[in-house]
């Protein structure tokens, strides 16, 4: 048995960051399922918000509302005030850790324009700003190694916990394929989204909901889970993410009549629109034949912006263009369409991290020891839909949130007692059924076909019939899924075995999904009904809450907490 | 159909590596990372590679193709099939096989780790952001695009044949911080990185910046510490007294002084260096193989001199 | 043919049967060569290590003088080839900087313009259809039966962008020479990596092992003699090939040519003629081979 004060699952920018708030006291371990620079926190391209006012005016107060207002008034206003106002000061801090930021010309943070941000506020570092504050947290995890310690290529199994407090982790050593527990005082998750069961998808294939199904099947709900955001440039067919900033410097859509369609859905933001917004007008062209050719597709158009500008503040989207599909965006219109992106919903917390069980008469009762902060999460601060470079900013503000609401935890807790042999054993049957199973199915067949399914039925738009054809096709997966062929059974990097456990996580999650999605008979953010198209205040203004029943979905509700801004009408 | 010729090595069933061939049908479009997980997915589970973003940012699926690192996801197919509709893959080069073509970045991390990664700064930060412009950050913008993915590490000449080497992928990290207007440790940072196994062990062989997928081309980021090494001041080692007496020889002669440049690179205080010279010295000499022992230097040599003088070297 | 030679500082100084055979093999093929007598050198990408300006500067100049005489440039060492590219491809990529050098040189006469001066390997000349078209109309004595081993050098295929070979990962301009010389060219993995000259004075060891690899491999290829485009190269697999463990222990040793000397002969031309009794290694064997 490995044992550590704390264990972080995932080392994207929420796991480094709350490492960071952690290491000085306590003894941390940090585990990834890849190594934690190649976290998928490092494909986020386009920048992180910030009201730091160095392009123009800007206000914590404005951030907020526009995050208000982007996420359709189903975020938890109180949390979007902290998380706004925190934006600034851990932009700093990033800053003074040695994150480097494309700069003013006066040597300030340089910023731009964003989807559904009223400002500039966007920080960015040229088109990798993930990837640049992702480097930045890893070299301080490097600098803080005498207490950090990092277990690289570990798959995380299940979480080990009585019902109310979280004792630890079961993993494995992908290397060795060595399974251990790992007792803990508090775990933390930061296991990232799940837009691999999506066919069309931006997500890296680590983005496989491993976090979340181990939380659900530890008795904790899902919240939210029917949000996912399409983004509205994905490179056609591969979903490969162009990102938002192209549009914030100036990039047009056009569908395949060179018209720029967004007059008509968004005629004061056009391109700059919201996500959801932009994607529906997108899959609205396409589904009425206004793609390109007739085809899947919509053309964005930055050949306006002249190489220099591209080359200084877009050029991996240049790059990735010239690679993966020969268009030079500086000569030529990139094919796109929505891709499967994020996922507003997750693990619910509090604003502190701290994972909550249920919210019966009002009162929150948590899992001790349990805290979740980035994507995986649900605070909620995106409500039904994430602005654009919201989400770096919530990896960071509730990565160190839940950092120091575990360091709290800490000075009291101790360590819960687990059953090793008890928890090892509930896996390991797992891996046995999967190398007993000898079946005929094949895993690839299954992971397709739901991916096909999850994108052609609960995608841009949906409908109960959709839906509920839907959950059917995932159930039948679900059984075939049991009847899988395996081919490799050995120990050392057996990357197949784990490629199946992630299937069977996401196919509960697909599952999960569409169920929510079912339920939630209204249109709101990135959930779009064409069978109830009005976003209905009366009946759904309020989070859903996915519990396991046995092998049955139970959904519950949780108010929306609203301070400020009432909802209103959402026009752009 | 094509042929993916990959290099297996599973040593739980194997002790030895061997090659297997696997049909693909590479439709246009297809990445090396498609024709893989194909494979993987419809031929053989057991095919072992690492990979994740599929966009060429996460930096997990370096491998060889047709004998050069590149990464899986960021290459065409078909661009890279041989004459025969063959695309050989093996792993990186310069570290250890764990399975098929996974390899163990250890080593690779721990040099990393050598550079001391991280930015050192002791002032108490301002309320805000340090300040820093645009041509300072530029001097740090293509270091910082490097993705980790030991690229430049497996095919870099240099390990091949000495593994104290610090490598293209420590090298280019150690420029993002000591090109860091930010930083403060940056004459501490080119002392170290001129220890032998730093930069000065550069054979400028130019394959790091051939197979480096992102801007960060670690053999110009090399020259970019030199560069500062010799500035500041950092020239007690055979490599800076190399280049000291390689521009002394051009300003003074326009061209370079090939009797006088292996001397002083080692240093006159040298003498075991200097000794070192001697059996390539007096075989060259005995061959009559030796530069004119007056250096005659390049005609219209006041321009040369007037160049050296206005761009203040 | 009429080139500016740029013909570098070690054809002047060590390796001056380069210089010697160069002539030969370009007055046979009726190749005109003006000497660049007042070209600095190309700074050999370690004056750049000091101060790239001026490495650009001294380059650009070089190139200036060249098309002042309308004519298009020609190296006889792969290093003098890749930093004179690198230097022109930095000027002629950032109008900014190139004004900023251009002030510079104004002063002597010299003015850098992009694209009036082509810059090119002897090898590529070659190389190229007519080249090989007028090696074999001039060939005197085929080089039937010798297994001619290539050694591109570094500087003439990396970085892939500023190489003239079609395919510099895996380039055959060389081995379509020998062919055209009537030899057998022999492939062999460590034809195109580095011969570790560069790092000779700062860790000899590496450097020695880089050059030991690469002649193993070439020997046990099968090669007679190895042929190369870079006095650099010649150098490190040449002059300091006693020096080699690996050869050392196996028994080994193999003749270095420069690739004129090795056109030379083809032509006609003695080993003696063409200086080839100065090199370390003796050409004896490679004498009775071609008797």
């Amino acid at each position: 048995m490995i044992k550590h004060d704390v264990v972080i699952v995932g080392s994207g920018l929420a796991g480094m960051r709350a490492a960071l708030e952690l290491c000085k006291d306590h003894d941390v371990a940090i585990l990834s399922k890849v190594y934690p620079s190649r976290s998928h926190s490092g494909a986020a391209q386009g920048g992180i918000a910030a009201a730091l006012g160095n392009s123009g005016d800007d206000s914590w107060q404005e951030h907020m509302f526009d995050t208000v207002k982007g996420g359709d008034y189903l975020g938890d206003q109180d949390a979007i005030e902290e998380y706004c106002k925190a934006a600034p000061r851990v932009i700093y801090e990033l800053e003074h850790m040695g994150c480097i930021f494309s700069r003013t010309p006066e040597g300030k943070i340089a910023q731009r324009s964003f989807g559904g941000h009223s400002k500039p506020r966007a920080c960015f570092a040229a088109d990798r700003t993930g990837h640049s504050i992702l480097h930045a947290l890893h070299e301080q995890l490097l600098k803080n190694s005498k207490s950090i310690k990092i277990y690289s290529e570990w798959y995380m199994h299940s979480l080990i916990s009585d019902g109310s407090r979280c004792a630890g982790v079961v993993v494995s050593d992908v290397r060795t394929g060595a399974m251990e527990t790992m007792h803990a005082k508090a775990v933390i998750f930061c296991t990232g989204g799940y837009g691999r069961v999506f066919k069309i998808t931006s997500n890296a294939f680590a983005s496989t909901a491993d976090g979340v199904i181990a939380a659900f099947n530890a008795g904790v709900p899902l919240e939210d889970p029917e949000f996912v955001q399409y983004h509205p440039s994905g490179l056609w067919r591969q979903g490969i993410l162009f990102s938002e900033a192209a549009r914030g410097e100036g990039g047009t859509l056009l569908n395949g009549d060179g018209k720029r369609f967004m007059e008509t859905y968004a005629p004061t933001r056009m391109e700059l629109a919201p996500r959801d917004i932009v994607s529906r007008a997108e899959q609205s062209e396409i589904n009425e034949g206004r793609g390109i050719d007739g085809k899947d597709f919509v053309h964005l158009d930055l050949t306006h912006l002249g190489e220099a500008k591209i080359m200084e503040r877009l050029p991996q989207i240049r790059q990735l263009g010239i690679d993966f599909i020969g268009v030079d965006c500086v000569k030529d219109l990139l094919p796109i369409q929505p891709t499967a992106h994020y996922s507003m919903g997750g693990i619910p917390t509090d604003i502190n991290g701290q994972v909550i069980l249920n919210h019966g008469d009002g009162k929150a009762t948590p899992m001790e020891g349990y805290f979740a902060a980035g994507e995986c999460a649900c605070v909620s601060v995106h409500g039904a839909n994430r602005l654009g470079t919201n989400s770096l900013l919530e990896a960071v503000v509730f990565g160190e949130r839940a950092g120091r609401a575990a360091l709290e935890y800490l000075k009291t807790a101790g360590f819960a007692p687990i059953n090793e042999s008890q928890e090892k054993t509930k896996v390991l049957n797992q891996v046995e059924e999967i190398y007993q199973s000898d079946g005929s199915e094949s895993y690839n067949e299954v992971r397709t076909e739901m991916k096909e399914t999850m994108t052609s039925l609960c995608g841009v738009y949906r409908n109960e019939e959709n839906l509920k054809e839907c959950i059917s096709a995932v159930k039948d997966l679900q059984s075939r899924f049991k009847k899988g062929k395996v081919t490799d059974k050995g120990k050392l990097f057996n990357t197949e075995l784990y490629e199946i456990m992630e299937l069977g996580n996401m196919l509960k999650m697909a599952e999960i999904i569409a169920t929510s999605a079912l339920q939630r008979k209204e249109s709101r953010g990135g959930h779009s009904r064409t069978d109830f198209p009005k976003r209905d205040d009366d009946n759904f203004l309020h989070h859903s809450l996915v519990y396991k029943n046995g092998e049955e979905l139970e959904i519950k509700k949780r108010p929306v907490t609203i301070t400020k801004y009432k909802p209103v009408e959402r026009t752009y | 159909m094509s042929v993916i010729k990959i290099k297996r090595f599973n040593p739980e069933k194997r002790k030895d590596s061997y090659f297997q061939e696997f049909n693909v049908d590479l439709k246009p479009g297809t990445t090396l990372l498609d024709a893989l997980n194909e494979i993987k997915w419809e031929q053989d589970g057991s095919l072992t590679y690492r990979m994740s973003c599929r966009s060429a940012i996460c930096g997990s699926c370096g491998v060889k193709a047709n004998g050069h690192a590149t990464l899986a996801c960021q290459k065409q197919a078909e661009n890279l099939l041989d004459k025969n509709d063959v695309i050989t893959v093996e792993p990186l080069g310069n570290m250890p096989v764990i399975k098929d073509l996974v390899t163990d970045f250890k080593q690779f991390w721990e040099k990393v780790d050598q550079v001391k990664p991280f930015l050192k700064n002791e002032q108490a930060p301002p309320e805000k952001e340090r300040n820093q412009s645009p041509e300072q950050f530029k001097l740090i913008d293509d270091s910082s695009t490097c993705i980790m993915c030991g690229a430049c590490y497996s095919d870099c000449n240099v390990l091949e044949v000495d593994d104290k080497f610090l490598g293209p992928a420590a090298l280019a990290k150690a420029q993002r911080f000591v090109g860091d207007s930010r930083d403060e440790d940056t004459l501490e940072r080119v002392k170290e990185l001129s220890e032998p196994g730093g930069i000065w062990d550069c054979t400028h062989c130019g394959e790091c910046v051939e197979r480096c997928p992102k801007p960060a081309q670690p053999f110009y980021r090399i020259k970019e510490i030199m560069t500062v090494a010799l500035e500041k001041g950092v020239h007690n080692n055979n490599g800076a007294r190399h280049a000291l007496s390689f521009t002394k020889s051009i300003k003074n002669s326009g061209l370079l002084n090939e009797n006088t440049l292996p001397v002083e690179s080692m240093g006159f205080t040298n003498i075991k260096g200097l000794l070192e010279l001697v059996p390539v010295g007096l075989r060259m000499l005995l061959k009559g193989k030796v530069p004119p022992i007056i250096h005659k230097p390049c005609d219209e040599l006041n321009d040369v001199k007037r160049i050296f003088k206005e761009l203040d070297q | 043919m009429k080139f500016a030679l740029y013909t570098g500082c070690v054809a002047r100084g060590a390796t001056k049967e380069l210089m010697i055979s160069t002539m030969k093999a370009a007055r046979d093929l009726g190749i005109d060569f003006v000497e660049m007598k007042s070209a600095a050198c190309c700074g050999a990408g370690v004056l750049s290590e000091q101060s790239p300006i001026l490495a650009d500067a001294l380059n650009a100049r070089t190139i200036a003088q060249a098309a002042k005489q309308d004519l298009d440039m020609i190296t006889i060492c792969s290093t003098c080839q890749g930093n004179l590219k690198k230097s022109e491809c930095k000027l002629d990529s950032d109008a900014e900087y190139r004004d900023k050098i251009n002030y510079v040189l104004k002063d002597g006469g010299h003015q850098y313009v992009s694209g009036k001066t082509k810059i090119k390997h002897f090898a590529n000349i070659l190389a190229a259809p007519e080249g090989l078209k007028l090696l074999k109309e001039k060939l005197k004595r085929p080089l039937t039966g010798l297994k001619v081993a290539a050694f591109y050098g570094c500087y003439v295929l990396r970085p892939s962008e500023l190489s003239d070979f079609e395919d510099p990962d895996n380039p055959t301009g060389l081995e379509d020479i020998f062919s055209a010389l009537g030899a057998t060219p022999v492939f062999y993995d460590g034809r195109t990596k580095c011969c570790g000259f560069p790092i000779v004075m700062m860790n000899k060891e590496a450097s020695h092992k880089m050059a030991g690899n690469a002649l193993v491999d070439a020997i046990e290829s099968g090669a007679d003699v190895v042929v190369t485009g870079c006095p650099l190269c010649h150098l490190s697999l040449d002059s300091y090939q006693p020096e080699i463990d690996q050869l050392r222990q196996k028994g080994y040793s193999i003749p270095i040519l420069h690739l004129p000397q090795l056109v030379a002969l083809a032509l006609g031309h003695s080993p003696r003629e063409l200086d080839m009794h100065k090199h370390i290694v003796s050409v004896k064997e490679l004498e009775a081979k071609l008797s």
